[in-house]
């Protein structure tokens, strides 16, 4: 257990240089790449000694070491202070966004995932068989029709002529929220649904292959207990790498989604700061984005010792 | 297990498909705005949709008149129009007696005072104020007598002094403030139903801080707690507005379109407003077909849906009591040539063969469903300058003329003219703007390179002079010709207005004589010249003066398109019976 420990606290550790490399970066790309954001903060009237003010109470005069320990600083405080455009606390508009953003993709990630491992060991039970090609080209027709497509034909046809839900909108309590975030979950679900079940079938099927599984066979142990008992056990370790990755990317929502729906996330949050030069949004989000990172890999690392008692933390 | 599994998934479904009822006992507006709202200050609303919903709270010493075109002014917090000195630089203004804030706990007890001069003065120093570098400064920015140099100052101090007086800007008494300008400028008075000058309570600044956006305390008709940025806002009526009543004056348009039916009623009208964030089209489109919008600009592609060919509303859509409005918008769209670009510095030519190359007409069935009005020059219809006989010649379609000019400019069927290159955003839509500039341009010769950028990309390009051509729009900010031509003045080249960086001093000298003036036919002359004469040498290739297209149910009541609509909700009603007819319709 001790090893356990020390392997995550190195890990935490690790969170320092990472952070460092993440902090240059973004005031490489802030500095060098993007232009002199105080024309678009102060908007069609801008003057040339307005804008000069501006840089400098926005601290953009200070020599580039300065503004690049000022980035660090509030990266390792989570300070991140106010955003440029807006004026609002960064901290708040983050807890404001996230809220609604994973209220949709949590669930319709879980739901996505079960209901695809689900398919997937069907097919994979059934392969070469009829349903299984029914389902690999009924997944290559989902995943052949554009996003977008989904979303406006079903907010169509099931908000507005069927009426089962509200057109847009988002509430913060529960069950008010429901009729609001049921649909986004769904197409949510439904877009992830083809890549996701050709994934696992892949990986599925990869393990039915493996010699143990025939060493089970020559046993005479039914073809049912194989998958359900030895296959998905083992599948487990490139379904938690596939599904763990994706979590930390859930709290930035789905730009198309929320747009549609009219739900307040922080995947519009993100396109409103791109848009308005709005360095500080940027920068939490991208720091924020980058510590989930690491820690969901190494919650992954931590699961992949429970799913498999042969891996062991070093 | 699995009996249980359903039951959940049961009670789920059931609260999933429980969409909200109406409730049509309470007159409530329902209203959408297309992008986040940035928070309720008024020294900070730079947009349309932070500025709109800024002005439901606050209020301004004027406003526009509701029903009259052209625009006319009215006091608003003004007891009166203000008293100008005969050399038209003092302005001072009575205010009316009795206007109470909005209770908040920021005042003693929590019940609202009385708004004085003092919160006038206050007001326009916040807007004034170094450490607030606001968005509206440009408004007061050299027009007040000792307010730059205050300014100025209060960068140098540690903490703004409020209490420090500015010559130009003094509450006389309790109920008498004074304006004092450093030159004649009429387009002084438009800065005050604007939302950067509407009036706030120091209390409720001091009192929240850096959160006083979140926290708005007005005098407006509708009031709202914490503001929070979400996608929806709620207001309430304000229970201790002023007396205001709805306008008896109108045209005879509006008479006979029942809009002066509540001449004299108290306002503001409804209970309660509530204002749903929709930064995409469908919704919207749907929202308001189902009848949970009470009005909407019309989106491009449900246009011809509801659009009949003769400009009325289609069968489909009438039969429903839905009812539609054409206005003139303030606007202009055009391209822009960098006149620091040494091609189109002083080759007039060449940039009027360019012009008369681009089929304005066809641009405009594309990009705006044939419903924008062709500009002859950048004074839109409807404001003093405008004239609606003008033909510019060089905004007519005319490809022979146009080969012409370019052989005169120096450049034979293009033959020696390098690749222009054409700056936009990467939107669809402007993307496709820039193709069809590229394919007009290649029909005489010349090659164009259409270069897509983000908006901070495409800005900062303009305020750096780096672009050779742009696509642009620009919305008025107040119903005066000024507005407008200041695009092409000299002195406000980038990073100013001007981006086209035209400065031709003939037209510095006559804008800076006319923009001096009271409005009067001989200024409307002066405008007229200015914007036909220089409009001929050709500063941008004009596009056309937008037109507004809204759709309202037939239950709203009141409602009249304005450019300034800011704060005009408080005139619109809901027939609640008719509400409750007209749905089943939907």
């Amino acid at each position: 257990m001790s090893s356990t420990w020390n392997y995550i606290f190195r890990r935490v550790l690790y969170l320092i240089p990472v952070l460092l490399g993440v902090c240059f970066l973004i005031f490489f790309l802030f500095n060098v790449v993007a232009g002199d954001p105080t024309g678009i903060l102060l908007g069609k009237h801008a003057t040339a000694s307005q804008m000069a003010e501006l840089r400098e109470q926005l601290g953009l005069n200070k020599p580039l070491i300065a503004q690049y320990f000022d980035v660090v600083k509030s990266a390792f405080t989570f300070d991140f202070g106010r955003s440029w455009a807006t004026k609002q606390q960064i901290s708040q508009m983050i807890a404001q966004g996230a809220i609604p953003s994973l209220s949709v993709t949590l669930p319709g990630f879980f739901l996505a995932t079960v209901v695809s491992i689900l398919l997937a060991t069907i097919v994979a039970y059934f392969r070469g068989k009829g349903i299984d090609l029914f389902i690999r080209i009924l997944t290559i027709a989902m995943m052949s029709i554009s996003s977008l497509v989904y979303i406006m034909v079903f907010q169509w046809l099931f908000a507005f002529e069927l009426g089962w839900f509200e057109i847009s909108g988002f509430e913060y309590s529960f069950p008010e929220v429901m009729p609001y975030i049921t649909l986004p979950i769904i197409i949510w679900i439904v877009l992830s649904l083809g890549p996701d079940t050709r994934f696992y079938r892949t990986l599925i099927l990869d393990e039915m292959y493996q010699d143990y599984v025939r060493t089970a066979r020559a046993k005479g142990v039914s073809e049912k207990k194989i998958l359900l008992k030895h296959v998905l056990r083992n599948a487990m370790i490139p379904i938690i790498t596939y599904t763990v990755v994706q979590l930390p990317f859930l709290l930035l929502g789905s730009i198309l989604l929320e747009s549609f729906f009219s739900i307040p996330g922080l995947g519009n949050m993100v396109i409103n700061a791109l848009n308005a030069s709005d360095f500080p949004v940027l920068k939490a989000i991208t720091v924020l984005s980058a510590v989930a990172y690491i820690v969901f890999t190494l919650v992954q690392d931590i699961l992949y010792t429970v799913v498999d008692p042969r891996v062991k933390l070093k | 297990m699995i009996k249980k599994l359903l039951s959940l998934l049961l009670l789920v479904l059931t609260f999933a498909s429980c969409t909200k009822k109406r409730d049509l006992n309470e007159k409530v507006l329902n209203l959408t705005v297309e992008s986040k709202v940035k928070g309720l200050d008024p020294i900070n609303t730079g947009d349309t949709y932070s500025s709109t919903e800024v002005a439901r709270v606050y209020e301004g010493l004027l406003q526009y008149h509701y029903l009259k075109r052209p625009y006319e002014l009215i006091p608003n917090l003004a007891k009166e129009m203000p008293k100008v000195s005969k050399d038209e630089l003092t302005y001072t203004f009575k205010l009316k007696e009795g206007v109470l804030f909005h209770d908040n706990k920021c005042f003693k007890d929590g019940k609202g005072r009385e708004m004085v001069a003092e919160d006038v003065v206050y007001s326009f120093k916040r807007l004034a104020d170094p450490r607030n570098n606001a968005i509206g400064w440009w408004i007061l920015d050299g027009k007040l007598e000792g307010l730059n140099e205050w300014r100025e100052k209060q960068k140098r101090l540690e903490k703004t002094n409020y209490d420090e007086e500015v010559s130009g800007l003094k509450a006389l008494d309790k109920y008498t403030v004074q304006f004092k300008l450093k030159e004649k400028s009429p387009q002084f008075l438009y800065a005050l139903p604007m939302t950067y000058t509407m009036v706030v309570p120091r209390e409720a600044v001091e009192h929240y801080g850096k959160e006083f956006l979140n926290n708005p305390v007005g005098t407006g008709p509708f009031m709202t707690d914490t503001y929070t940025q979400s996608n929806k806002i709620v207001y309430h009526k304000n229970p201790n507005y002023r007396k205001e009543t709805y306008p008896s004056e109108g045209t005879p348009e509006d008479k006979a379109a029942g809009l002066l039916e509540d001449a004299g009623k108290t306002l503001p009208l409804v209970e309660k407003l509530v204002v749903v964030i929709q930064p995409e089209s469908q919704p919207r489109w749907l929202s308001f077909e189902k009848g949970k919008l009470d009005y909407i600009s019309i989106p491009k592609d449900n246009f011809e849906t509801v659009v009949a060919p003769n400009k009325g509303v289609t069968e489909e859509y009438a039969k429903k009591g839905i009812v539609l409005q054409i206005s003139p918008d303030l606007d202009v769209t055009y391209i822009a040539f960098n006149h620091e670009d040494p091609l189109f510095k002083d080759n007039v030519k060449l940039k009027q063969a360019l012009s008369l190359a681009y089929d304005r007409e066809k641009s405009n069935e594309l990009f705006y469903n044939g419903n924008g009005i062709l500009a002859q020059t950048p004074i839109p219809p409807g404001i003093a300058g405008y004239d609606k006989d003008y033909k510019n010649p060089y905004m007519q379609y005319n490809l022979e003329k146009a080969k012409k000019l370019l052989t005169e400019a120096g450049y034979p069927r293009g033959k020696g003219l390098p690749v222009i290159k054409y700056d936009t955003l990467a939107k669809t839509v402007s993307r496709q703007m820039g193709e069809f500039f590229k394919k007009q341009m290649a029909k005489i010769g010349v090659n164009v390179q259409v270069v897509t950028n983000t908006w901070p990309q495409l800005t900062e390009k303009v305020h750096k002079r780096q672009t050779q051509t742009y696509g642009m729009a620009w919305v008025g900010d107040y119903p005066d010709a000024e507005n407008f031509l200041q695009l092409l003045y000299g002195p406000n080249s980038s990073p100013g207005p001007n981006g086209s960086n035209f400065n031709d001093p003939g037209f510095n000298k006559l804008f800076d004589k006319a923009t001096k003036m009271q409005p009067s036919p001989l200024r409307a002359k002066l405008y007229e010249e200015l914007a036909q004469k220089y409009s001929e040498k050709v500063p941008w290739i004009l596009g056309v003066h937008r037109t507004s297209f809204v759709v309202k149910h037939g239950w709203l009541e009141n409602y009249k398109f304005s450019t300034f609509n800011y704060g005009n909700v408080k005139y619109w009603d809901v027939d609640l019976k008719k509400k409750k007819k007209l749905l089943e319709k939907l």
